[in-house]
């Protein structure tokens, strides 16, 4: 151990005597009530984290302590508690001589901020840059140790009072001894062992140091010498398992698994000097307790980075990242290594008596349930497998998501508030003439803010909020001759109890950081409340902060470097590929929206723009061949604009194509970008999507990730956004796991709070409420009347609605019996969707498909009875049609059995059945007959075989789902149909739509203009309302995933068309829920609930925004005692959860949440 | 006007596949509008008696029923003096799943069984009701005076 080079003191040495010092080390660092945690340091515990890695040899270690103690004569009972008695100042004497050469210029000097490049160390917490601590190291506090026992037997090694070194056992040995003795050694170290320390003689003592414990994780003995640097005794294992690990620091204990040996003593983290002797027996035996007191130096290695990060991160990150598409949250070697230097200090800290004086106080709490978190951090990740939910992300890309950790709107809200407190005084930016709009003020402080964010200038926003993952603490005084100078500055340091740093300069929450991130281009991220204007802001931004950046040739390279780590990392791609560039950095931004914007996003980019100024490419569909080429065509053109939009499934596809091939990378991948502005950028909230992954590929400098929900329902939804902004050290997974997600399922106010912090920095987030300085709002718009209009069901839709439940609720009840609930998680949702189909309508969920289920399903049951009720709706006896209708029915599954329609004498098209003799005509055909029918008064029969009378709504249409509808974005898994189903041709007996069809006749009376949008998620459900609609008379047009842009957007532009008569927009919730601005509509009717009402609100605000001028009418539709009823009861319950959430820890955890919502579903009411 | 995909079919078929005893073609100025000409029946008193008949496909057919009309003079108790024909299925029996075809077959059909409790021309079906054999007689006469062209 070093020990020579004094200290640069940082504590004048005063005349005071040793209670004061005594005093002044107890009630300055732990102001509070400490004690608690204190006295279980003083036992040997089996419970403490670290000896778990011991286990292997706590167990004789205590025999033969405890043997002793009660040979000694003197119970360790009485001892013990004496301890907190024993007056620490005794220790002084002897500190003293160690420091008395002490300089004694104790002031600070002024630490240097390097400029060294955060790049390097991007997988750290640490948002300062690394400074260089002014002294060799510093007294951090001492300690008592009472039951340190003795190795050797005899006289003359030590004596009360006497100075001792503490040693970590290999560090005295060469490397070469260790690394080829260790494994004979460990063996005969075991076999002394159980021999007991009794039979081993000095000689052997001396010659040999047992390298017992020298088992790879096991080792840490911690030995006890003498000035003469015989070792005569040996830090009980309870303290050594954390002083060692102190003393190794990782770096070394990393080194261990794999025998290499490195001498990394000046990496050590701290050292001993001045400990004492406090109280041993005159004359030695092995096992004689020793107490001792230790005085802790923190050397100035410790305010280093851990080496861990950086050198282990390099090493392991390929591997770890492999291993974690995989294993997400299993805990990598340096996560173990830092683990456990964090506890370690953290038990120091505790051993000490050390507080925050500010900061994360988490010691106590973190301290005793250390272990207990890694616990749940395990076994959470393992329950985190298993209820896979498939979500929609991107262009209608599937993914699993994990359930459970869902959040509230309140926490949502908490979660913002922070980001907005400093928003009001913000400034304004005028932008340039180039931009034809006027902004409002909100607007100008949104370009402020952005240009600020982009320029790396300071910020518009101050904040000066220590990092929250850091607490402060105060560098005890050191005692010089038992003196302690009061008057000393306090010196403060800070410490990362969730990484373990230490650090001497203040970490303010993310400003440091923001500089970091510059090197590699602007990250940030605005979230705007849609309606607000976003895409306008943002085509400001482009025309204000055009320029492209010059290239700074050492900017370059780290870009370059990093690139490539990221690269690695993420195994995206084999190398970047830096085109060799002029002096001219990248100067197009490149815009990524969801298709269904791609056309609104040109027109307001040329719109707000002077003519000639921008040049827009929209990369998608046949015109994305020539990217390259078009981007570096007009290089050289300085004063024009130029602006790429694509969409999210364009970027995915080519991603997919780069991967697959592997070499050739799409150009839209290579360029670099000099903005990158992600439109809804919850599209890639599934970091493992595919969607997500070709966003994190792209390479930008300035990236802006454009949004409503940030978070949309979990907290993890906001990592995703943080990786594609580079927002390290978030950016990491595992960090982001283990100081977010777990806590946040631990309950941990922390986790909300660092969330906070992280928003505040990147986050802009305005609402159409909030107020600006003076008062007035920001956005003024009209009111928004929300009804919900409480439906019954006909007698009918009741009894196969509840049929159809009981089944799912049998189905549900057994499989929680048998505890398989988890299992079969996906065939559960598929039950709920099933449920929440036929509370829309009965025949969304008739299906035809018998051959395929299994009669346990209990669907064969439900089919044929909505079948029958069909039939019995007839008065015709079909009795005797059994045969010819069961032929039929058989037929239709096959797909080309459409048959030659009796009226058109035509192939059918949509063939209906009429359900009372089976047989079939053209939808067309047979719907217009009946009305013809009507018209003349005649009674309405089979056109075959004139049974009768037949009912419009009686008809079944067969419906053969196509390719196209099941890839859809808006008709994913989670509403695919079956492969044939028979609908009701029904506009009547469906409740929902007779209350829509009401509510549209009434506004069609009041108003005969009237524009209504009408919302709901299934495809399949907006096919009826167009036919209802179709029969109202009612001009309407279809938004849906399933649909081309080009028709999409003349669906809009003809929506939006003025005209004299009433107007409809069906929307399929998925596909046009963001982005589209449909102000034209004052009315809204919501035909089903979704799970989130987040989600609801945003398809709302298509209509409720900027631009509209009169009320806002929403109305929900829901029917009553049905499972629409449970979905609201969750939403309620969940805010009720919330506001538990933080009273106590819940023993049940989350996953036992979503549980609770199904038993809500299925429950009794 | 488009001619409906359907008549063009049915005209294909009767062309093609022409019922027993039963000619159809369409006039070439007006496709709706046929030239029909029906064998009676054998075994009926219309035997060997070659009928003619106009039929009008109106605009809104196949949902209302075709117009069909004897030229031929013929003595029958549901076929009045201007050739109107009493058929069910031309007026409310109606399907749109009846066909060119099927209506004359139906007709033909008729001639075979005269249905005189549903009469059209009162004085004929009276006299079948009265004195079927001499009604016959009667139908024999007028089919070989006007039908045997």
């Amino acid at each position: 151990m070093d020990t020579d080079s004094p200290p640069q003191g940082l504590f004048f040495a005063g005349s005071d005597d040793g209670n004061d010092n005594d005093d002044v080390l107890i009630e300055e660092p732990q102001p509070g009530a400490a004690t608690e945690s204190k006295p279980r340091l003083f036992f040997a515990d089996s419970d403490d984290d670290e000896e778990t890695h011991a286990s292997t040899f706590t167990t004789p270690m205590k025999r033969s302590i405890s043997v002793h103690i009660e040979n000694d004569g003197q119970s360790s009972d009485a001892e013990i508690p004496s301890f907190e008695e024993i007056p620490r100042a005794s220790s002084v004497s002897s500190i003293s001589s160690a420091l008395s050469g002490k300089d004694k210029d104790s002031s600070p000097a002024p630490y240097v901020e390097s400029t060294e490049p955060p790049t390097k160390r991007m997988r750290m917490s640490s948002p300062f840059t690394a400074s260089q601590p002014p002294f060799e190291s510093i007294y951090i506090g001492s300690f008592i140790v009472g039951n340190a026992w003795s190795t050797v037997r005899g006289k003359g090694y030590i004596k009360s009072g006497d100075e001792i070194q503490v040693e970590r056992e290999d560090q005295d040995e060469g490397p070469s001894f260790k690394g080829s003795g260790t494994s004979k050694k460990g063996k005969k170290g075991k076999a002394m062992d159980k021999g007991k320390t009794k039979q081993l003689s000095i000689a052997n003592m001396m010659k040999a140091p047992q390298p017992k414990m020298s088992k790879k994780k096991t080792n840490t003995v911690v030995r006890l010498t003498n000035n003469r640097g015989f070792e005569f005794g040996r830090l009980p294992t309870d303290v050594a398992s954390w002083v060692s690990k102190l003393l190794d620091q990782g770096e070394s204990t990393v080194l261990e698994y794999s025998f290499v040996n490195h001498l990394t003593s000046h990496l050590d983290m701290v050292e001993f000097k001045g400990s004492t002797m406090i109280d041993c027996p005159p004359v030695l035996h092995s096992g004689a307790d020793l107490i001792v007191s230790l005085s802790i130096y923190l050397r100035s290695s410790a305010f280093k980075p851990p080496s861990t990060f950086a050198s282990m991160s390099t090493i392991t990150s390929a591997k770890q990242k492999i291993n974690m598409m995989f294993n997400e949250g299993q805990e990598t070697l340096d996560e173990q290594v830092l683990r456990e230097r964090k506890s370690s200090l953290l038990k120091l800290f505790d051993a000490i008596g050390l507080k925050p004086r500010a900061g994360a106080d988490f010691i106590k709490q973190r301290y005793k349930s250390d272990k207990e978190l890694h616990e749940e951090t395990v076994k959470s990740t393992m329950q985190a497998k298993k209820p896979p939910k498939i979500e929609i992300v991107g262009d209608g890309e599937e993914v699993e998501v994990e359930e459970g950790e869902d959040l509230s709107e309140n926490e949502l809200n908490m979660i913002y508030k922070k980001a907005q407190v400093n928003d009001l005084s913000m400034g304004e930016m005028e932008p340039p003439d180039t931009f034809t709009l006027t902004l409002r003020g909100y607007q100008k402080q949104a370009l402020l803010w952005m240009c600020s964010l982009e320029n790396g200038e300071a910020s518009a926003r101050d904040a000066v909020s220590m990092h929250p993952l850091w607490s402060e603490y105060v560098f005890p005084s050191e005692p010089v001759d038992g003196i302690i100078d009061l008057t000393s500055e306090e010196q403060p340091f800070y410490f990362n109890p969730y990484s373990g740093e230490l650090s001497l300069t203040f970490p303010k929450a993310e400003r440091k950081c923001k500089g970091g991130i510059l090197a590699d281009g602007n990250c940030h991220f605005l979230q705007k409340v849609l309606g607000m204007g976003k895409t306008i802001m943002l085509s400001a931004l482009i025309l204000t902060n055009c320029e492209a950046e010059l290239v700074d040739p050492d900017l370059a390279i780290k870009d370059f470097s990093k690139q490539r780590q990221l690269k690695l990392d993420n195994a995206f791609r084999p190398l970047a590929r830096q085109r060799p560039k002029s002096t001219k950095g990248p100067s197009v931004t490149l815009i990524v929206a969801p298709t269904s914007l791609l056309n609104q996003w040109n027109e307001e980019i040329q719109r707000s723009s002077q003519p000639g100024t921008v040049k827009v490419l929209v990369w998608h569909g046949q015109n994305r061949l020539d990217l390259e080429a078009a981007v570096e065509a007009d290089d050289n053109d300085d004063k024009l604009v130029r602006v790429v939009i694509t969409s999210y499934g364009v970027l995915a596809s080519e991603h997919a194509k780069g991967e697959k091939s592997g070499s050739s990378l799409s150009p839209v991948f290579q360029i670099e970008w000099l903005r990158v502005v992600l439109d809804e950028a919850h599209h890639c909230k599934s970091r493992q999507s595919k969607t997500a992954r070709a966003v994190y590929a792209l390479r930008a400098r300035r990236r802006w990730a454009v949004t409503g929900t940030p978070i949309v329902n979990k907290l993890e939804d906001l990592y995703s956004l943080l990786k594609f902004l580079d927002f390290s050290p978030w950016s990491g997974y595992s960090f982001f796991r283990s100081f977010i997600t777990l806590p946040f399922l631990d309950r941990d106010p922390k986790a909300i709070e660092i969330v906070q912090v992280i928003l505040e920095s990147v986050l802009l987030r305005r609402e159409k409420n909030m107020r600006d300085s003076d008062g007035n709002k920001i956005v003024e718009l009209p009111a928004k009347e929300v009804t919900i209009e409480n439906l019954e069901f006909s007698p009918l839709e009741r009894k196969i609605y509840d049929s159809m439940y009981t089944d799912a609720k049998k189905n549900f009840d057994r499989l929680s019996a048998k505890g398989l609930i988890g299992k079969n998680y996906t065939h559960i949702l598929a039950m709920l969707m099933r449920l929440r189909r036929a509370v829309l309508h009965p025949s969304l969920v008739l299906s035809e498909d018998q051959p395929d289920s299994s009669p346990a399903d209990g669907e064969v049951d439900i089919d044929s009875m909505i079948r029958r009720f069909s039939k019995e709706e007839g008065t015709s006896e079909g009795s005797g049609n059994n045969a010819f209708a069961e032929g039929v029915l058989a037929n239709l599954n096959d797909l080309d059995s459409n048959g030659e329609c009796p009226i058109c004498l035509d192939v059918m098209q949509s063939p209906m059945i009429i359900p009372a003799c089976m047989h079939q005509c053209c939808k067309d055909c047979i719907v217009c007959y009946l009305a013809s029918c009507e018209e003349r008064g005649e009674e309405q029969r089979c056109p075959t075989c004139s049974s009768g009378p037949v009912k419009e709504s009686d008809l079944l249409e067969v419906v053969r789902s196509t390719k196209e509808r099941n890839g859809d974005a808006s008709n994913g898994s989670q509403n695919s149909l079956p492969e044939v189903i028979l609908r009701r041709n029904d506009f009547r007996s469906s409740t929902k739509l007779e209350a829509l069809i009401y509510n549209l006749r009434r506004l069609r009376d009041q108003d005969p203009c009237f524009r209504a949008v009408i919302f709901s998620q299934f495809t399949s459900f907006l096919d009826l309302i167009e036919v209802v609609l179709k029969r109202e008379h009612l001009n309407w047009y279809r938004f849906d995933g399933s649909m081309d842009i080009k028709r999409r957007n003349e669906a809009v532009s003809e929506f939006r068309c003025a005209s004299r008569k009433p107007k409809v927009l069906i929307v399929s919730l998925k596909a046009g829920g963001v982005g589209l601005n449909l102000t034209t509509a004052n009315h809204v009717f919501m035909m089903d609930c979704w799970w989130n009402a987040a989600t609801e609100n945003q398809a709302i605000d298509r209509v409720h925004r900027i631009g509209q001028e009169k009320t806002v009418y929403v109305k929900h539709f829901i029917v009553a005692d049905t499972i629409e009823g449970r979905i609201l009861q969750i939403q309620k319950r969940k805010t009720a959860i919330v506001k538990e959430a933080f009273r106590g820890k819940d023993a049940s955890g989350s996953d036992s949440e979503s549980m609770e919502n199904l038993k809500i579903m299925f429950g009794d009411m | 006007m488009a001619l409906p995909k359907r008549i063009i079919k049915e005209t294909e078929r009767l062309v093609q596949d022409p019922a027993p005893g039963i000619s159809a073609a369409p006039h070439d100025d007006n496709l709706r509008y046929f030239d029909v000409t029906i064998q009676g029946p054998d075994g009926s008193p219309f035997q060997q008696g070659v009928f003619k008949l106009e039929l009008f496909l109106p605009e809104e057919y196949p949902m209302s029923p075709p117009k069909v009309r004897f030229l031929t003079k013929i003595y029958h108790p549901n076929i009045d003096k201007l050739g109107r024909i009493c058929l069910d299925i031309l007026k409310d029996k109606w399907s749109p799943a009846l066909q060119i075809r099927t209506v004359l077959l139906s007709i033909q059909a008729l001639l075979s069984a005269p249905n005189p409790d549903d009469p059209l021309a009162t004085d004929v079906a009276k006299h079948y009701k009265e004195n079927e054999k001499d009604a016959q007689r009667v139908s024999r006469e007028w089919t070989e005076r006007y039908a045997s062209g």
